[in-house]
Formats: C-alpha cells, sequence, structure tokens
C-alpha cells in the first residue's frame, strides 16, 4: 500500500511541530518559572502586608498611648521643660507671703536624670497657714519645685520668719533634648 | 502554443489548513506573551510593593522605638513629679502636725525642722507643763529628745528642745517616697 503524501502537507506537518515545539519551550522555559515566581511573590506581599498592618495598629495604640499621656501630664511636661525665673516666681507667690527673697539659683548634681537647681528662699508669713498655701500652690505652679530641709521658722515680732531650701527639677538638656523637646509640643 | 483551454489557477502556499494551523498558532501566541507580559508585569509591582511595604514597616518600626522612648521619658517625669508633689504634701502634713503638736502655754519662738529631727526654741511656764505637753508627744515621735531650761526674769523657762529620729528611719522614710 503507498501512501500518498504531498510536498505541501509535509511542509505544514513541519510548520505545526515547529511552532508546538516554541510553545513547548516557550512554556516550561519562561512561562511556568515566571508564574511559580508570581506565586511566591504573590505570598511574599501577603505576609509582608500582614506584617505591615500589624506594626500599623501597634503604631497607631501607641501613638494614641502618647498623645493620651501627653495631654494627661501636659502641665507636668511643660513645668520640666521652662527654665526657672526668679522674677515671675516672685510675682507668682508673693501673695502667700509678706515678703518673698530668692537667693542665687545653684545648680546641683543630677537627680534621676534631670538637671536640679537649688535656691534659697527667705520669707516672712503672718501665719502657717500661708506657708500651707504655698505648699499647696507650689504643687499646681509653672515649675516641678520641691521644699527642701532644713525649714526654719523664727517670730518676728507679729511675723514669722521662714527660710528654706528649694530644689527646682528641669528637664536635663543634654541626655534627654530630643526626648524633652518633642514630648512637649 | 498553448496545450490547454483553461487558464491556470494561481497556487498560493496558504491553504485553508494553512490558515487555520497560523491563526491557531497566532491566538496561542498571543494569549502565551499576555500570559508572560502579565506576569512579567505583576512580579514587578510585587518587588516595588513588597520592597515599599517592609520600608514602610522599619519606618514603623523605628517610629514605635520614638514613641515608646518618649512614653517612658514622660512616665519618668510623672513619677518624678509624683515624688516632689507627695514630698511638698508630706512636709505640709509634718508642719501642721508640728504646730498642732505645740500646746497653747508654751509659746514658740523658733522652730527648725531637719531632715531627721526637729529643734524647737520657746518659753514654758514651767518643766512640768513642758514635759507633759510638749515632751511626752515628742518622745513618741522621736527616738532622741534632749532639752535645756533658761530661766527667765519673769520666772518662766525658755527652752531648747532638740529631737532626732534613728537614721534608719529617715532612710525607709526616703525608699518609701
Amino acid at each position: 500500500m503507498k501512501i500518498n503524501v504531498s510536498r505541501h502537507q509535509i511542509y505544514v506537518l513541519l510548520l505545526c511541530i515547529f511552532l508546538l515545539l516554541f510553545v513547548v519551550v516557550f512554556s516550561f522555559g519562561l512561562l511556568i518559572p515566571e508564574g511559580k515566581s508570581y506565586r511566591i511573590k504573590r505570598v511574599e506581599v501577603k505576609k509582608a502586608q500582614q506584617e505591615y498592618d500589624k506594626y500599623k495598629n501597634f503604631h497607631d495604640e501607641t501613638f494614641d498611648k502618647l498623645k493620651n499621656l501627653q495631654g494627661k501630664h501636659r502641665r507636668i511636661i511643660t513645668a520640666l521643660d521652662r527654665p526657672f525665673s526668679v522674677e515671675r516666681f516672685t510675682k507668682l507667690y508673693r501673695e502667700n507671703f509678706s515678703s518673698l527673697k530668692i537667693a542665687k539659683i545653684q545648680r546641683v548634681t543630677d537627680e534621676e536624670g534631670f538637671s536640679v537647681y537649688e535656691v534659697n528662699t527667705s520669707s516672712q508669713i503672718t501665719s502657717p497657714v500661708n506657708f500651707y498655701d504655698f505648699l499647696d500652690a507650689l504643687n499646681k505652679g509653672d515649675w516641678i519645685i520641691g521644699v527642701n530641709f532644713p525649714i526654719k521658722f523664727a517670730r518676728d515680732g507679729e511675723m514669722i520668719h521662714s527660710s528654706f531650701t528649694m530644689k527646682v527639677y528641669e528637664n536635663n538638656r543634654d541626655k534627654n533634648s530630643s526626648a524633652s523637646g518633642s514630648s512637649a509640643k | 502554443m498553448k496545450y490547454s483551454y483553461i487558464k491556470p489557477r494561481k497556487k498560493s502556499p496558504f491553504t485553508a489548513d494553512v490558515q487555520l494551523i497560523i491563526t491557531f498558532f497566532s491566538m496561542t501566541f498571543i494569549m502565551l506573551f499576555t500570559t508572560y507580559a502579565f506576569l512579567l508585569f505583576k512580579n514587578y509591582t510585587f518587588t516595588q510593593d513588597r520592597q515599599a511595604l517592609i520600608s514602610s514597616t522599619i519606618d514603623l518600626q523605628n517610629s514605635i522605638d520614638e514613641m515608646d522612648r518618649k512614653i517612658a521619658y514622660i512616665k519618668k517625669q510623672k513619677d518624678l513629679a509624683e515624688k516632689v508633689f507627695t514630698q511638698n504634701m508630706v512636709l505640709k502634713d509634718s508642719i501642721t502636725n508640728l504646730f498642732d503638736l505645740v500646746p497653747e502655754r508654751i509659746t514658740l519662738s523658733r522652730a527648725e525642722l531637719l531632715k531627721n529631727g526637729l529643734i524647737l526654741y520657746g518659753i514654758t511656764p514651767s518643766k512640768d507643763v513642758y514635759n507633759f505637753m510638749l515632751l511626752a508627744p515628742l518622745r513618741s515621735i522621736f527616738q532622741k529628745t534632749y532639752s535645756s531650761f533658761y530661766p527667765q526674769k519673769n520666772g518662766w523657762l525658755r527652752f531648747v528642745s532638740t529631737n532626732y529620729i534613728n537614721e534608719d528611719d529617715t532612710e525607709e522614710l526616703d525608699s518609701e517616697n
């Protein structure tokens, strides 16, 4: 039996085989590796997105916490950032005393990372109640000030002469400059 | 010289079969190249997105660290302020208690509040009044109490009362604050 195949049909067959081979080589050589890479990268992006979302939530929570703390303790933060002024102190607390004298400010050793300045004060009061009011006002004042021992009271006619040392606390600008600067905003 | 009465028909290599094959393979190639181009584009965007996400995550991490540092510092500021405010209030109570301690019959001329003690200067009508009305409460507070008396022309006594508490107790109080 003789198979009668024309030259044209052979060419067509060869073309088909060639194109099919190209499709197979292209698919296995480029398309499938690229597809695998696509799947891997998609998973990686998803993981990165999840990680980012996790950090974003935590960041938002921390930001809220910070803002809340800054709002809640604004007075303390501002007070520690404010440099001590003898004039302003005298103006603010003069009403608690009949006379008030503030000696020179001296920086003493740092305490818990904060700068501490010592101020010697001598004053005259009409009653100890004035001193209690002064201590109450000090806790609501513009600075963080602690009245320190020794405290001396001496009768001076109808008045009481009092002398005491105050410790004024401020942010240590050398160590905490960035933290204090930004937190006060 | 013609050998046939009909015109020869033009022969083309693009027969119906070849056209069908070309159409089929053309569509296949278009689909393959489109898919490949899509994959290339997506892989590029995924790489870019991933890098951007990693970079943003690092920025967030740094920002969180910075905020944690600020939170810790604010807490430190708050603790210090509360400690100072408490000390002031304790001091106020101490002074109130001191003045409440002194009976009306005894007049104070001077008082010195020390970290670990109290020195009182004053006038008392008699030693008994002093011992019963001032020394007794002072002894209940201070571990060491010394009193000196100096008679005055009017019969009253000028006194100096020096009172100390133990250093250990002072340190305990400090650590509690």
